[in-house]
């Protein structure tokens, strides 16, 4: 089956999905420089690694939104106010 | 623990407080995420991206699980005993309110105008 694109709904739940992992993925990392307990701390790393293996599933699906576009390196205007 | 963020005493047993606190806010991540990913799953068509979804959901599932048991062991989470949250959850509130009421970030920390541009550009170097 070649690479369908996605339909609407499902591709809003991919950037929903994509979104929050990603931002777990910040906070275990975060995280971890803040616990004091070390099981804990080896839990989070745990939940780091399974979350960058997420994200790559999640992004590589979500390339085929109706909606993808060419991904910039960075911001292309930083926002100083 | 009192509201002066000064008192030595406030250090007392703070650092049990401290991961009580952060392994619950990990443990609602994972719930909300098992909730969210199950949702997800209801809502998507493609066969790949439901495989991909269903196994995040198992993953999330253990992930909660996992964290669940390390609370549980840690007595920093009682679902048996209720009473114990109970306590748990007010001592908390009461802690994080304290704290919340604390001045910790009087200075001004925007620093914004420090990041995006090159070291000399105030000096217009970079057009040297």
């Amino acid at each position: 089956m070649t690479a369908q694109i996605l339909a609407p709904h499902e591709s809003m739940e991919l950037h929903e999905a994509l979104n929050f992992k990603t931002l777990c993925l910040a906070k275990s990392k975060l995280m971890q420089g803040i616990v004091f307990d070390q099981e804990l701390k080896d839990l989070m790393q745990k939940d780091v690694e399974q979350s960058i293996q997420a994200i790559a599933e999640l992004q590589a699906v979500y390339a085929r939104a109706p909606f993808q576009a060419p991904v910039p390196t960075n911001r292309p205007t930083p926002i100083l106010n | 623990m009192n509201p002066d963020y000064l008192d030595p005493i406030n250090a007392l047993n703070m650092p049990e407080m401290a991961d009580t606190t952060f392994a619950t806010d990990f443990l609602i991540r994972a719930k909300e995420g098992v909730r969210n990913t199950a949702i997800a799953l209801t809502e998507t068509a493609s066969p790949d991206a439901r495989a991909l979804l269903r196994n995040q959901l198992r993953q999330g599932i253990a992930m909660h699980q996992e964290i669940s048991d390390l609370m549980m062991r840690k007595k920093w989470f009682h679902p048996y005993e209720l009473n114990e949250q109970y306590q748990l959850d007010q001592l908390s509130a009461n802690n994080t309110v304290m704290i919340g009421q604390m001045n910790l970030f009087p200075e001004d920390t925007r620093r914004k105008g420090l990041f995006d541009r090159t070291p000399d550009e105030h000096i217009r170097g970079n057009q040297a």
